[in-house]
């Protein structure tokens, strides 16, 4: 009995041994989740960028409203800030991309740029790592005659969450890396 | 006088056929001896060089197959040389010839196993370049209805379009690291808005029917 509970602790050691190296990164593997974390941060730009565009269909709007939505984690916020006003309105994820979607211009040019991180991805004591993605949001709207009537440029942070998941598919156990950001924060908003 | 002449001339005879005579024996025993010579030299010569080649063969410093060792052994073996060193060496070569036949016996498996391997991948390839150049013609169709139409041709190789898309993002120490795992559905609209495929196809699952149930992209 005594053995067999012995055995139990060295395998149940060599489980969590494994599952910690899995967890703890090298520097090449650091790397692709840096990556991964920059490439959702660019696949949002270009969410934002088709919900803005008053080219998009309605039901195509939608549906990237819904992958778009698919990358943050419940109950985080956007800002939106305007060079008319002072203050910055928050407003949930889904509210700020059917308010993108229904702003009043005939078009809408919205680009991301300098996409880089200010605060690289640092583990946290319950596994997942935080960072802060800064990008910078160039805005256009015309009106009906194809005059550019407003812009503004914004300067923003992404706070970025990863955490390493499993999943069983097809019988096999995949382990992958869960890329969820949180609350966008403006930083500065200028002409 | 004239018997005096006749007993010169016998005597001139008797030493002239005597000259012959022992002329020609001299002569035929000296060419003997050069034969004999000349003999113990080609084989002085054959011993030298049959010991070089069997040298040669030894230490691996020729260029000849497993065979062409075989047959000089062989030639060396036939001129029954009465030498405790070449016997040795004999001995010693057809050793070296058997590793030199199996080494070459292994290269040849070896170069088998990686040319049905190429073929593997190449086959493999060609396999999904199919779904590969479908991928790309959705990223780049232009238009939304362009990539739409392109979406439903490429869900035609899927059993559903729920299916899983695995994403490799990392392959390190022994095992993969993924993207969160999504659905060709998803995968292909992921295609048509983001306007680039920038993955290859590592790996797929099918059904008996020949439909993908199961897709693994690699970051490029």
């Amino acid at each position: 009995m005594k053995k067999l509970a012995y055995i139990l602790i060295i395998l149940t050691s060599f489980g969590f041994t494994s599952a910690m190296a899995q967890d703890q990164l090298s520097p090449e593997r650091k790397q692709a989740v840096d990556s991964l974390a920059l490439e959702k941060i660019r696949d949002l730009s270009k969410y934002i960028s088709i919900i803005g565009s008053k080219e998009t269909p309605w039901s195509e709007a939608n549906r990237v409203i819904d992958r778009a939505e698919e990358l943050f984690m419940q109950g985080s916020e956007i800002g939106v800030s305007s060079l008319a006003k002072t203050e910055i309105s928050y407003f949930v994820v889904r509210k700020y991309f059917e308010r993108l979607m229904r702003l009043n211009y005939n078009k809408v040019e919205i680009s991301w740029y300098n996409i880089e991180y200010v605060s690289d991805l640092q583990r946290q004591p319950d596994g997942t790592y935080v960072g802060v993605i800064t990008i910078f949001q160039k805005f256009k709207g015309y009106d009906a005659e194809g005059r550019l009537v407003y812009q503004d440029t914004t300067k923003k942070d992404i706070t970025v969450y990863v955490k390493r998941k499993e999943t069983q598919i097809g019988g096999r156990l995949i382990g992958f890396w869960d890329v969820l950001l949180g609350d966008i924060r403006v930083k500065e908003t200028s002409k | 006088m004239t018997k005096i002449v006749k007993s010169l001339s016998k005597t001139v005879m008797v030493l002239l056929v005597a000259a012959i005579a022992f002329g020609g024996a001299t002569s035929c025993k000296s060419k003997k001896k050069i034969a004999r010579e000349k003999a113990a030299a080609e084989y002085a010569i054959k011993v030298d060089q049959a010991k070089k080649d069997l040298l040669a063969i030894i230490s691996g410093s020729t260029s000849w197959t497993a065979d062409e060792m075989t047959e000089r052994i062989a030639v060396i073996k036939s001129y029954n040389i009465d030498d405790n060193q070449i016997k040795d060496l004999i001995v010693k070569a057809e050793e070296k010839v058997e590793d030199v036949r199996a080494a070459e016996m292994r290269r040849a498996e070896e170069e088998r196993m990686r040319r049905e391997e190429d073929a593997k991948i190449r086959a493999a390839q060609s396999e999904f370049a199919v779904i590969d150049n479908q991928f790309d013609a959705i990223a780049t169709a232009g238009t939304i209805d362009g990539s739409n139409s392109q979406i439903q041709q490429t869900l035609e190789y899927f059993e559903t379009p729920d299916i899983p898309v695995l994403i490799i993002i990392s392959k390190s120490e022994g095992f993969n690291d993924y993207d969160r795992p999504t659905t060709i559905s998803k995968f292909l609209n992921y295609l048509k808005d983001k306007k680039s495929y920038k993955y290859k196809i590592e790996a797929v699952k099918r059904n008996s029917v020949g439909k993908i149930t199961e897709l693994e992209l690699i970051v490029k």
